[in-house]
């Protein structure tokens, strides 16, 4: 009996043992293999995207219904904020890692082509994995340079004036497609008057709005590989925020900066913003106003000098598995489903078919989508400026010089020459 | 079966002569051939224990430290090889405004917080050192910010103590003083900083705890009978005869400001924004050299101030050791 006993134990052991070093094996293949997944013919791609809670319930709401699709293919999520996000993926990249599938801006197309991270999904494209049919106001052309097909639309978004509906209203401020700068410098000062509060949160540091400014006068922010204006330019945008500080048509720096990641004008601080207009629907969460959408001043009462920006899907060039990826990329943007869950979170739904499967019914959404209409109605559309390498490097020095001078530590020839500086290092020119 | 033998005999392996010996204590000295053979035995087992501390070493800490002497001389993205431009690094850094604001704000941040932060150690250890009612309490209510002070939540915590309208922002406000909170103030920003740092004074403290226990109490004794005060008793004995202890702790901690990062890349912005603070405020050295390196990608160039920084804290060690000469007294033959 006793005798027995043992051997059962030893046994039992012996298969304990042989399931750990099975198991074990098992976690090494997982771990070493990476996406190649298991013999079954299931292949695991990491999807990694920017943006918050809100986003991720979203998103993983899109995937299992993708994963219902292609029972064949897992994908796995992973996301940070926006810079939090640009620091790990810099880190994954470059240590040969990336994930096989993110979001992407225009900002970094160039950046990561010339470091080799990007693939080109033109051949995906050709052998029918992912289709380019449908997409909405050839935005299929936006993720393209120099030939190759570096990211995919998922949604499309347009600068504007966010804002604090009733504060304009009580300052009796109607902002109307085609107005001037001098018409809303004149609305700076009656909402100050009227309403007490600072018209303008910092547009002085909103690199995008100072983009659609020089487009306005037949300029632009980058050139393919520069910057297209001059200090003497800079100079006269920066002179009239420092004076805009001072009479208090700006609101205070130190405010806004105390409050972030909080927006000025959702802390009342400012009766309006130029930002993204899907950025309202972020703002109606965080405060307590009513906030509406106002069309980009003009210079000439015509041209805003607008373009649809957009978030894309881009895929790293080590992926094994292009085709896989190419397929989700394809579900994300034309799956209607997908545009029903994800609503404008990431902007207005790319191609027609997503945009026509979502209609907004409450009232942010609809304003967002009224917006992009009359945009398009209006015909200020155009085609968006490149972003040359080392774009998102000026987009941060822009905005943090922008605040230094907005706090009173540097003058305005110093932070004109300041950013020249940086911007020149940053672009190699 | 029943007999599973599960350990060796402690004396398995051993020579012949030696198992008749007890393992320690005297014994007739063995031959010279099974002392060597024991000694390799022992050095083989040695070497074995350390291993993962001697691979964690090479791998970790002296592999790092070498490619990153390599990079500081190259221009190095992360993505493509590295390319070798000699000092460039150092003359970009030097002629760079960005750089130079950083190390004036370090400079300035362990000039005022470490003497501060010592002076209120000192202070809190002179008074705990006396015999009172609850001083285990007392000493371990002292001890704990410094416990958890390296956390990052505690960073986060303090920045919402002192941003605006926070309660510090709001008490200033009872006392007239309306300047908003701090840490959205390029000037204040760094105070904030300093009062983080001085609050976790708790380590310095203990130490110097220690430091006055071993003061002899005949000293005193000594002292007082010649009608020495207060003050007298404190410059002329205390102060004398904790300077060792003194010494250690400005050193440990003047190290510790240069290497400040975690507190000020949090408090100053962290996720989201600028990472240094409203207008490069609370751009520490070490937060500029992470920016470099991880935001900018430029890896080269970080690590070239991560070796300059090593050369500072290095040259300030050695001239605090070259002081101790003029005001650290070690006793005689201790």
């Amino acid at each position: 009996m006793q005798q027995n006993r043992n051997v059962e134990r030893r046994t039992v052991l012996k298969a304990a043992g042989a399931s750990l070093a099975v198991a074990g094996l098992g976690a090494t293949v997982t771990a070493c293999g990476g996406d190649s997944g298991a013999g079954d013919g299931t292949v695991t791609i990491r999807y990694a995207w920017w943006g918050a809670e809100d986003r991720a319930e979203r998103i993983k709401k899109s995937i299992a219904l993708f994963e219902k699709k292609y029972p064949k293919i897992k994908v796995k999520t992973d996301f940070q904020p926006y810079l939090d996000f640009w620091k790990k993926f810099n880190t994954q990249a470059s240590g040969g890692n990336p994930p096989d599938v993110f979001q992407n801006a225009i900002g970094f197309l160039r950046k990561y082509d010339a470091k080799n991270v990007l693939l080109d999904l033109g051949p995906q494209v050709e052998a029918g994995n992912l289709s380019l049919d449908g997409f909405r106001a050839g935005l299929e052309k936006f993720g393209e340079v120099d030939g190759k097909l570096l990211g995919i639309p998922v949604g499309s978004n347009s600068m504007a004036l966010v804002i604090d509906k009733p504060v304009y209203t009580k300052s009796g401020v109607k902002p109307e497609q085609g107005w001037t700068w001098d018409d809303f410098d004149a609305a700076m000062k009656k909402i100050r008057d009227k309403a007490g509060r600072a018209g303008d949160s910092g547009m002085y540091g909103v690199m995008y709005l100072y983009d659609l400014y020089l487009r306005q006068n037949g300029k632009a922010f980058f050139t393919e590989d520069g910057l297209g204006f001059t200090e003497a330019d800079l100079k006269a945008w920066w002179s009239k925020a420092e004076k805009g500080i001072e009479e208090g048509l700006y609101a205070d720096p130190k405010k806004v900066a105390q409050i972030k990641p909080k927006s000025a004008v959702a802390a009342e601080l400012a009766a309006g913003e130029f930002t993204w207009d899907n950025f309202t629907v972020r703002y109606t969460s965080e405060g307590k106003s009513e906030y509406g959408l106002a069309p980009i001043p003009t210079t000439d009462g015509k041209k805003t000098g607008q373009y649809l920006g957009s978030l894309m899907l881009s895929a790293s060039k080590r992926t094994q598995h292009p085709k896989e990826v190419a397929q989700f990329i394809n579900f994300m943007v034309h799956e209607p489903e997908v545009a029903k869950i994800m609503g404008y979170d990431r902007g207005v739904p790319a191609t027609q078919a997503q945009y026509d499967a979502f209609q907004p019914t409450d009232p942010v959404n609809k304003a967002i989508a009224e917006y992009e209409e009359s945009l398009v109605a209006a015909g200020v559309l155009e085609p968006i400026t490149p972003h040359p390498n080392g774009a998102d490097i000026c987009e941060a020095a822009f905005l943090r010089i922008g605040e230094e001078l907005g706090l009173g530590t540097r003058t305005v020839d110093d932070a004109v020459k300041q950013f020249f500086t940086e911007s020149k290092t940053a672009l190699g020119t | 079966m029943g007999t599973t033998v599960t350990h060796a005999p402690a004396t398995e392996g051993l020579s012949k002569d030696e198992r008749s010996e007890p393992r320690h204590g005297p014994a007739e000295a063995p031959s010279p051939a099974a002392l060597k053979r024991r000694g390799r035995r022992e050095n083989l087992a040695g070497y074995l224990f350390m291993s993962p501390w001697i691979a964690g070493f090479l791998l970790l800490t002296a592999g790092p430290m070498i490619a990153s002497l390599y990079f500081a001389f190259t221009d190095y993205n992360l993505f493509d090889a590295p390319k070798w431009i000699g000092l460039d690094n150092f003359s970009e850094m030097f002629a760079d405004p960005r750089w130079r604001h950083s190390v004036r704000v370090t400079l300035w941040y362990v000039v005022v917080g470490t003497p501060l932060k010592l002076l209120l150690a000192l202070g809190v250890a002179l008074l705990l050192a006396q015999k009172r009612r609850g001083q285990a309490f007392y000493r371990a209510a002292f001890y704990a910010p410094s416990l958890i002070g390296a956390s990052v939540s505690i960073a986060i915590v303090w920045k919402a103590i002192f941003s605006d309208d926070a309660i510090v922002d709001r008490t200033q406000k009872i006392f007239g003083i309306d300047v908003g909170g701090w840490t959205g103030d390029p000037e204040m920003i760094i105070y904030s900083l300093v009062a983080l740092t001085v609050w976790q004074f708790g380590a310095p403290m203990v130490i110097f705890l220690a430091g006055l226990k071993q003061v002899p109490r005949e000293l005193y004794e000594a002292a007082e009978v010649d009608g020495a005060g207060k003050w007298r008793r404190f410059w002329n004995i205390t102060l004398p005869m904790i300077s060792p202890v003194l010494f250690f702790n400005v050193l440990l901690e003047t190290i510790h400001s240069f290497q400040i990062f975690s507190s000020a890349y949090i408090v100053g912005g962290g996720a989201g924004g600028n990472a240094c603070g409203p207008a490069d405020g609370s751009m520490v050295y070490t937060c500029y050299l992470y920016v470099q390196g991880f935001e900018n990608s430029r890896m080269g160039l970080a690590s070239a101030m991560a070796w300059l920084l090593l050369v500072a804290v290095a040259l300030v060690t050695a001239v605090l050791f070259w002081s101790q000469k003029r005001w650290v007294h070690y006793e005689e033959g201790a």
